[in-house]
């Protein structure tokens, strides 16, 4: 009977079960998290493994940096089989080293490359479209629906930008909360946290200007419709201030 | 006046620069940092990115351009900032991730100098006062001195200065008051003095296209010239918009925006993919050709060249594959290392295979019936292929992003 493997839908959770399965030789025939839907013909294996303290350095000496970086990238995706596709993309590596990523002929290698680029692409547009809106006592506030779990990534972009700023970013569909207090910046639920969504008192004005700019900045003998909505797509419109209201 | 309306207007009245990218510099300043790659705020309705507050300190102006809308017997509404203005907005939309940095230029009040002053006083509070860390691009005042220069050119990522026309014919027709030579002397100084404290970003310039009777060629020649001159990063193509009636000014229904689209590609070929203007353009044939994209027009000419065998040309000539890019022809030659590529193989890299079929061969192998291929079926499947006329070339393009 084929074999599916069961984690706890962690990162680091993944690479332990990864760990496990290569060490005892295992070749699962898919890897799920607990939510799994049950099927008559597939063995449900949960080896509740408990995630070890150094499991990251172990992977960071089997494998590059930039190997890493994608497998976590595709962790992120909103990928149906990416636990299968990152087991597949570590087991070829063994066998064929640093290499591996220019055979973009095997189903794994092509796979990983798209969905981590994609994931990639997104976080990058979201370090563009995130719209902050300020609240009372300085807090910046912004919601933003990624269709990738971004929400770390671009949180380490803004660390590093608005570092000398409180702020506080919502992943809506996830309901996951990013919030940083000058220091750090820490990813909790939504349920967790109670946004007081008070504007401060400047924040009208700015965000009028805003718009204003938007509207006066583009040539209209050039207008180009499709053009935008390639470069941003509308199911980001929601959350961006100056063309929520042309939805 | 109202900051929300001097804003209005100052930014209306800098909407026709085309530049707007924020890459190629790295700081760290207490309020914000500059992104090596560029970052795009939004995208206006013309589908052009935003990624700086594009405005001028003032629109008023003591020079008569006759294709500028800010010229000075233009009986428009004049507004200007003062510098504490333009930092209260920057920092503001800063803060809220509405741009990336600021661009500022401006109209030449009482002198270049004048004007030059306004602007470094700008940029020291932004940088000093506020200890902002953003990216800067300001557009220097032709005519400034260096000492003006150097103040200001320390304090940004990129200072610039727009070359408007390729001709200095063309200059003395529309821009009286402006001539080449005040521009490439910025152009001469930001080369000689950048440094990573200097002028970070480079430099870029930008030309109008169809205001003036030049060719393809005369445009192109004075790119590849500024390239090879001055290092500049990017020349800008600017498509005329009829702004204003005069004699000297053709009457335009549409901005010539195919045009300026092939200009860019032409562009393109000349700074990543080893072509030269002459490879091009000549006198016979001056003007590129709007139906065909330029790359695919030298081929189309150089059909003996052709085909290329994809698993073992080298990189120069996969770059003169129509349909093949600087990133898919890389990822070429480091696959190919490793196994046969095929035409399945092909595709995933990203190799337009409905352009580049007809050029290439995997292992010797057509990808369709040889009896076709001569330069007239190609070219009339090119044209027919070509669904996108009017794909813009004036976003921030990721390239080599591997």
């Amino acid at each position: 009977m084929n074999k599916v493997y069961v984690y706890d839908g962690t990162f680091l959770g993944l690479l332990t079960l990864i760990k496990y399965l290569l060490s005892s030789k295992i070749k699962p025939y898919n890897i799920v998290t607990s939510d799994y839907q049950e099927n008559l013909f597939l063995e449900v294996i949960n080896p509740h493994l408990k995630v070890m303290n150094n499991i990251s350095e172990i992977f960071y000496k089997m494998f590059d940096k930039a190997t890493m970086k994608r497998v976590y990238y595709v962790f992120l995706s909103k990928e149906e089989n990416k636990e299968i596709i990152i087991y597949y993309y570590l087991l070829n590596y063994l066998k064929y080293g640093y290499a591996l990523h220019r055979m973009r002929n095997l189903k794994c290698v092509s796979k990983v490359l798209e969905i981590s680029r994609k994931v990639g692409n997104e976080a990058h547009k979201l370090k563009g479209f995130v719209r902050f809106r300020e609240l009372k006592q300085n807090i910046l506030y912004a919601e933003i629906n990624p269709d990738n779990d971004v929400l770390e990534i671009i949180s380490r972009h803004f660390k590093k930008r608005l570092k000398n700023e409180y702020w506080v970013i919502k992943d809506v569909p996830r309901n996951m909360v990013s919030i940083y207090d000058k220091k750090d910046f820490y990813l909790v639920s939504g349920d967790d946290v109670k946004i007081i969504f008070d504007l401060s008192e400047s924040e009208e004005e700015f965000s009028k200007m805003w718009q204003d700019f938007y509207r006066n900045v583009a040539i209209k003998e050039r207008k180009n419709d499709k053009c935008r909505r390639n470069f941003m797509p509308k199911k980001y419109w929601p959350y961006l201030l100056e063309v929520r209201d042309e939805l | 006046m109202e900051l929300r309306e001097k804003l209005i207007i100052l930014a209306d009245s800098a909407k026709y620069d085309a530049s707007c990218s924020s890459s190629g510099s790295q700081r760290q300043g207490n309020f914000g940092n500059a992104h090596m790659a560029g970052i795009c705020h939004s995208f206006s309705a013309d589908g052009r990115c935003i990624s700086l507050l594009k405005i001028l300190l003032t629109n008023a102006c003591i020079f008569d351009c006759k294709y500028c809308l800010n010229r000075k017997s233009n009986n428009i509404k004049r507004a200007m900032f003062t510098p504490e203005e333009i930092c209260t907005i920057t920092l503001n939309f800063y803060k809220r991730n509405y741009i990336e940095g600021l661009f500022l230029s401006s109209g030449i009040i009482k002198s270049p100098d004048y004007t030059m002053e306004l602007l470094i006083k700008t940029m020291e509070l932004l940088r000093y006062k506020y200890h902002f860390g953003g990216y800067i691009h300001v557009k220097a005042i032709p005519g400034a001195s260096e000492y003006n220069l150097q103040r200001l050119g320390k304090l940004v990522d990129r200072m610039s200065a727009n070359i408007e026309l390729p001709t200095e014919s063309g200059l003395k027709l529309l821009a009286p008051d402006k001539n080449s030579d005040k521009v490439e002397k910025i152009m001469h100084y930001v080369k000689n003095k950048r440094n990573k404290n200097f002028v970070p970003a480079g430099q870029s310039t930008q030309m109008i296209i169809g205001a003036s009777k030049e060719s393809d060629l005369d445009i192109m020649q004075k790119s590849e010239n500024m390239y090879h001159n001055y290092n500049l990063k990017r020349v800008f193509y600017s498509a005329y918009i009829p702004v204003n009636q005069d004699k000297n000014l053709p009457s335009l229904l549409t901005p010539p925006l195919k045009r300026e689209n092939r200009l860019y590609q032409t562009d393109w070929l000349l700074r990543y993919y080893g072509f030269k203007v002459s490879d091009i353009l000549d006198k016979d044939n001056p003007n590129l050709n709007i139906l065909v994209d330029p790359k695919a027009s030298w081929a189309l000419k150089h059909l003996e060249e052709f085909p290329k065998e994809i698993n073992k040309c080298p990189y120069k000539e996969l770059l003169q594959v129509p349909g093949i890019g600087v990133t898919s022809a890389k990822r070429i030659m480091k696959s190919r290392q490793y196994f046969n590529l095929d035409f399945a193989d092909l595709k995933k890299m990203g190799v337009v295979l409905k352009r580049a079929k007809y050029f290439i061969t995997c292992n010797g192998r057509f990808s369709l019936n040889k009896d076709f291929l001569n330069s007239h079926f190609i070219e009339a499947n090119l044209v027919l292929e070509d669904k996108s006329p009017l794909k813009e070339n004036n976003h921030q393009l990721e390239l080599f992003h591997e």
